[in-house]
């Protein structure tokens, strides 16, 4: 079909062989049989090329390994520690001196407060939304909406049975971190958020670690997390935990707890345990799978109903029956962030005694919304606590539930005023120990500690009042409530303190590793890789001696912590080092000040959106803004292409920028909004709002990419004609049938969704599984190794003069009847590398959502039009456009495939597209591919922008890429340098949790994923570009 | 496949060797900027134009936050018109393909028409007619162009489009009408400016201007002000007034005779 196309190459063949037609000749001939000089030749300059290219990988681990100390050292002194104390309570040593009357400390009767149970029943119900819970009166409900009722019926008609109230999490709103809270009755700190995965033991004093203490027979069912954090405190015979991370699997972890549960509750077995805890899963896993409106939650919660009324049925006289949600779930189901939806869970209360009450006769109808008449998690610590007769966890700083305390007749306040008190001496006790550890004067305390002698001295009257009726219990109960309450909030604030010191040392760190870059990148004249051993050299002797003199430091005079001595000493030792190769070898640098207007609009998009990210707006819609600005350098690229003097150029250009801008505006379409875009944003990534299946018709699109995307890329390559050798078996078959099998795989799993087979769900899993698993061997296996040993995609052929083809390459003419002609000669090193980029798009498509997959085949394409766009605007080669347009555009598509900079937005669902379990370090790898495709892609992509259509035997290519390669590196240390200094700036904002530190994160697990791919896939590809090129073109 | 069907020549190859240079293509020759007539009047008229232009565009900014579409609609025929008056007294027209150059045969564009563009002849009445096609012309052609470039950089589509076209429409009369009446049909010149490299005046200089101010007022949009001004296409309708404000201005004083140099 190409017969017509003409490309560049005709013109540097003419002059190729005009001025070197003898060396040519040899060459051609070189290309059957070589001499012996030219062999050592070759050999020798392989072996340089091997070892400038393994220093150059060092040099850039360097600069890596800098970054993250300097994020290390930002992030401990920014993330919020709390230390941990682990002092225990214990039931002889109440916190204040108790009563005469209720002076029963031991466990027979109860520690620190008469018992009201002995045994408990608790069921956790993940993500059990308040809303879920309660009649929802308006027009339209929503498929949650009116399906569980059992919890307020039982409430409104028992009011001295049971309580409903509406239970609110504290942030971060995951599972791991709830239970956390739930059980030892504090505040969770933000690092810990990263460690669901692997969950760690809780050593703190705990609700758990309390019963056992009191010689109580602990059942752990359902959800395995427990495990992780209380290893070895359930009873193991009758213990049964269940996969936890299987999101896809609604009913597993459901039935086993059902089916075993039931069977405890039986009279016969009532001896056999005290306190059953049972988790349940199902409902997390409808809202992460589909979302919370749609019919499969509907059912989930049908389900728990029924479960309900079971258990209500079979629960005996003297046990309490404890149903709660851990967190919520946001409008497409997924949790782990701060908004209302999320941190508002229920909280039911349920025993035959009748000993709950009201204080106000209106308080028995339930709240209609979780925003009145809330109870923090926390405080169910020590109202389970006193109830069963324990003392009160350590470290706890909940307060008792009123409903649970003021008896049936809603009159008890005595008894509250008691529990409130202990309570709050507890909670008085644990800071005087936190205060002494940490070193902290009583002044960090005050309001609180005022309000504590307050409430003492009303309760020392106490004893001087004879009238029980004028005892000011009440009094007493709010006074000791607002001691509670002002003694958590001071705790907020004081878990909310920075480590300044740690956070400016760590954006020193990131700031010189910055300029770094920045010379690396922009201010070395001639080719970079020269300087190398230079570099590599001073750099890790650098780094070593700054660890030596930091050990030593640390140990002997420094007063800070020694981990952070050693760590700042070796980053400064390292830059330090570089920054004396940059001294040494300072003729050979300029001012890295943008020279022309392309720099210029680089540098600034590039500070624009740095400068955005100190507002919460920018941050929220960063999405729209990236669009804004690849289509500003499309438009940009269009008017140089038109300013083309060659009409070839010109067209070539334009052609491609026009649909460069075209393809950026299609791939908008697909967006998830995040909630604070709302109501000015609709999503199109899922079926709707409130759900996170996708819609069917984009079942459409991963068969419409199989069958479109590799007719592109070969078209691409058909105009070099270069569409030869193991070009033609990656991207004629394994990657369209790499496509072909993506495309069933997500029919199979619409098959699934919708029940459309009759087929045995796990036959069909294993077949899903085994689809994609195919998918991936066939990108990363087979593709890598082809890519490892495929030669140059090149066709030699033997034309006679009257060829009708004027087209091919005439390298070598024997004589004037033939010629040797080379096929794809011009497009030898970027079609070559670009297998690179179809096998890691394959894999990548496959782990996206079909919509998702459909925008990495616009992203590929995009990519392609990118480097034609260069290959035609010959000035743009050597600035910094290409590296920068596919930093912006690989952002871009991060949002465009169903990604925010929010936790909630993260697709855990998709670990289990290739696995079936969890499994390491697999499924970590599987979420990073899926959250961070866009972003690799274009990482791997940035050496094309030196190598699409250039000569074979183009000198300092390899110092281009590397120039490349930084300046694409510099838009993320950028974006990462100044998402840290607005974190780190803005600590105290409304928004830093909901805005600025998950964008943070992002912003440094994107850099540091980048740098990964661009320094191993990215540099490291070029090995085997080169080598094979190498090999059949010889060295220059 | 139009792809293939546009590549009719051999392509230079790269940075170093782009030696073939297409016969059709414009000669590089550097093209003069634009000079306004050289009357009082014209010297006068063409600062007090912007002045006029921006105040009858605040005087009804209010109006327009509250019901874009009515204000901006009715605010099309006052520009058209203040606009016309601007080309027909400050610059010079078109020399080629127009009635009335036919009635006063002009040799050819750019360089030619600067001289006779001094001396003025032509008369107001016998302009009025080319600015007022060049008027239609603009409305017609750039209008769409302008309609879609905005849809691609994020406009939305399935709503407030008639918002979309009338920003476009104000855009294009600021923008394109004055370079339609300068340069006509002159192919050269057109490509000049489409490629950035036509030399800044004053004309060029707006043109650039309503563009880079329609896009910064982009800027202010996502903001959480709750402004009503905020809402589409308000800021983006201001930003092109004022970044063409300051484009003639600067334009047609500090920045004259410079180039964009996107190479």
């Amino acid at each position: 079909m190409d017969d017509g196309v003409q490309t560049e190459y005709t013109g540097i063949a003419a002059e190729f062989a005009k001025a070197r037609a003898e060396r040519d000749k040899e060459e051609a001939k070189g290309l059957r049989d070589s001499s012996v000089n030219a062999k050592a030749f070759n050999k020798q300059k392989e072996i340089e090329f091997s070892a400038s290219h393994a220093l150059l990988i060092a040099f850039f681990c360097l600069l890596l390994f800098l970054q993250l100390l300097g994020v290390y050292l930002f992030a401990s002194g920014f993330l919020l520690t709390r230390l941990v104390l682990d002092h225990k309570s214990k039931c002889d040593v109440p916190p204040v001196p108790l009563d005469q009357s209720t002076s029963l400390s031991t466990s027979e009767h109860g520690c620190w407060h008469p018992k009201t149970f002995d045994r408990a029943v608790i069921i956790l119900i993940d993500a059990l939304r308040y809303d879920f819970t309660v009649p929802y009166l308006s027009s339209d409900p929503h498929h949650y909406h009116n399906t569980l009722k059992i919890l307020h019926e039982i409430s409104v008609q028992q009011p001295n049975n049971a309580f409903l109230l509406p239970f609110i999490a504290d942030p971060p709103t995951t599972t791991l971190q709830r239970l956390k809270a739930l059980t030892t009755g504090t505040l969770p700190t933000f690092i810990d958020a990263g460690s669901n995965f692997a969950g760690t033991a809780i050593d703190e004093d705990n609700l758990i670690a309390q019963l056992l203490n009191a010689s109580k027979t602990v059942v752990h069912l359902g959800d395995d997390t427990w495990h992780s954090l209380f290893p070895g405190y359930f009873d193991a015979n009758l213990t049964k935990p269940y996969d936890s991370f299987n999101v896809w699997d609604l009913h597993t972890v459901d039935n086993g707890v059902s089916k075993h549960i039931f069977p405890l509750l039986d009279p016969k077995n009532s001896s056999k345990w005290d306190v059953i805890i049972g988790h349940y899963l199902g409902v997390d896993h409808a809202g992460h799978r589909y979302g919370p409106d749609h019919p499969a939650m509907t059912a989930k919660l049908e389900q728990m109903d029924d479960v309900f009324r079971r258990l209500i049925a079979t629960v005996d006289d003297d046990t309490l029956l404890v149903i709660l949600g851990d967190h919520g779930m946001d409008s497409k189901g997924d949790h782990g962030g701060e908004s209302d939806d999320e941190v508002e869970a229920a909280l039911w209360m349920y025993s035959k005694k009748g000993i709950f009450g009201r204080s106000d006769p209106s308080f028995v109808e339930p709240p209609r919304t979780a925003k009145e008449r809330p109870v923090a998690q926390i405080d169910l610590v020590p109202t389970l606590a006193l109830l069963l007769g324990l003392p009160i966890p350590f470290n706890n700083l909940g307060k008792p539930i009123e409903e649970a305390f003021i008896g049936s007749s809603g009159k008890n306040y005595e008894n509250v005023a008691r529990v409130h008190r202990l309570a709050a001496a507890q909670i008085h006790r644990y800071m005087n120990e936190y205060k002494q550890v940490r070193g902290l004067d009583s002044g960090a305390f005050g309001g609180a500690d005022s309000m504590w002698d307050k409430a003492t001295s009303t309760w020392a009257t106490l004893g001087s009042l004879k009238s029980v009726v004028s005892k000011p219990w009440t009094d007493i109960a709010k006074e000791f409530g607002e001691y509670q309450r002002q003694t958590l909030q001071t705790c907020r604030d004081l878990w909310a303190r920075f480590d300044l010191i740690s956070m400016l040392h760590g954006v020193e760190i990131l700031l010189a590793s910055l300029i770094a870059l920045i010379v690396y990148g922009c201010a070395i004249d001639g080719d970079t890789t020269e300087l190398s051993p230079l570099l590599v050299a001073r750099g890790f002797i650098g780094t070593a001696a700054g660890a030596a003199v930091g050990s030593a430091l640390a140990f002997s005079v420094s007063t800070l912590p020694a981990i952070h001595t050693t760590v700042y000493c070796t980053a400064v030792g390292g830059l330090i080092g570089i920054g004396s190769a940059y001294w040494y070898a300072r003729r050979r640098l300029t001012v890295p000040l943008p020279k022309s207007l392309w720099s210029w609009t680089a540098v600034t998009l590039t500070l624009l959106l740095s400068i955005g990210f100190a507002s919460n707006s920018y941050t929220i819609w960063e999405d729209q803004t990236l669009l804004v600005f690849v289509a500003t350098f499309g438009i940009l690229m269009l008017a140089s292409s038109i300013g083309q003097q060659s009409l070839t150029n010109r067209a070539l250009g334009c052609y491609h920028s026009v649909l460069f801008i075209i393809l950026t505006r299609a791939a908008s379409f697909s967006r998830l909004c995040r909630e604070e875009q709302m109501p000015h944003c609709r999503s199109s990534y899922y079926a709707s709002a409130s759900s996170s299946t996708s819609a069917v018709w984009t079942l459409l699109i991963p068969f419409a990419l199989s069958f479109l995307l590799p007719s592109i890329v070969k078209s691409y390559y058909d105009t070099t004609q270069s569409y030869q050798g193991s070009a033609v078996l990656w991207i004629g078959s394994a990657f369209r049938i790499g496509l072909v099998l993506t495309a069933m795989f997500w029919s199979l799993d619409a098959a699934d969704d919708n029940d459309w087979l009759d087929m045995n769900k796990d036959t069909l899993k294993t077949i899903k599984t085994f689809v994609a698993q195919t998918v991936l061997a066939i990108a990363f296996a087979a593709g890598h190794s082809l890519f490892g040993y495929a030669s140059p995609f090149l066709n030699i052929r033997t034309n006679s003069s009257d060829d009708s083809n004027p087209t091919d390459e005439a390298i070598a003419s024997d004589s004037g009847s033939s010629a040797i002609s080379i096929q794809g000669y011009n497009n030898v090193h970027g079609t070559r590398y670009f297998i690179l980029l179809t096998i890691w798009g394959l894999g990548i498509i496959l782990l996206q959502k079909p919509l998702g997959g459909g925008v990495i085949g616009i992203l590929v394409w995009q990519i392609l039009c990118l480097l034609e766009i260069i290959a035609a605007n010959p000035s743009l080669r050597s600035t910094a456009v290409g590296p920068i347009v596919l930093a912006l555009l690989g952002s871009y598509h991060f949002f465009k495939t169903g990604h925010a900079a929010t936790f909630s937005s993260i697709q855990w669902d998709t670990a289990f597209i290739p696995l079936k379990t969890v499994r390491y370090p697999w499924s970590p790898i599987v979420i990073v591919l899926n959250s961070l495709g866009a972003q690799i892609l274009c990482a791997i992509a940035v050496p094309l922008t030196q190598l699409w259509k250039v000569p074979p035997r183009k000198q300092g290519l390899m110092g281009s890429v590397t120039r490349a390669m930084t300046q694409h590196f510099l838009f993320y240390a950028v974006i990462g340098l100044a998402t840290t200094l607005w974190a780190g700036h803005l600590r105290r904002h409304l928004m830093l949790y909901r805005v600025f530190m998950p964008r943070f994160l992002m912003a440094t697990v994107v850099g540091a994923v980048v740098q990964v791919v661009g320094i191993f896939v990215g540099i490291g590809g070029l090995r085997w570009t080169f080598l094979s090129v190498g090999e059949v073109f010889g060295w220059t | 496949m139009n792809r293939h069907a546009l590549i009719t020549e051999k392509k230079g190859a790269g940075p170093e060797k782009s030696d073939q240079k297409a016969p059709p293509s414009p000669a590089p020759s550097p093209s003069a900027p634009i000079t306004t007539l050289d009357s009082g009047l014209a010297r006068i008229y063409t600062h007090l134009h912007p002045l006029l232009v921006l105040s009858l565009f605040f005087f009804r900014f209010q109006a327009t936050v509250e019901d874009p579409v009515t204000t901006l609609t009715n605010g099309l025929a006052p520009l058209g018109i203040l606009q016309i008056i601007y080309v027909v007294l400050c610059l010079p027209a078109t020399g080629s393909s127009t009635p009335s150059s036919a009635a006063k045969p002009t040799p050819k564009p750019s360089r030619g028409k600067k001289t006779q563009a001094g001396k003025g002849d032509g008369g107001v009445a016998g302009r009025t007619v080319p600015a007022m096609l060049s008027h239609l012309l603009t409305t017609l052609l750039a209008t769409p162009l302008l309609t879609i470039i905005l849809i691609l950089f994020g406009a939305p589509v399935t709503s407030k489009l008639w918002e979309t076209l009338l920003c476009a429409a104000h855009m294009s009369a600021l923008a394109i009408m004055p370079l339609v009446y300068v340069h006509g049909v002159d192919e050269g010149r057109w490509w000049e400016v489409a490629s950035l490299m036509s030399p800044v005046d004053e004309v060029f200089g707006a043109a650039i201007g309503t563009m880079v101010g329609a896009w910064a007022g982009a800027v202010p949009i996502p903001l959480d002000w709750d402004r009503e001004w905020q809402k589409w296409p308000v800021t983006i309708v201001t930003g092109a007034y004022m970044g063409w404000a300051v484009g003639k201005l600067l334009g047609g004083t500090l920045l004259r005779g410079k180039r964009i140099d996107l190479g």
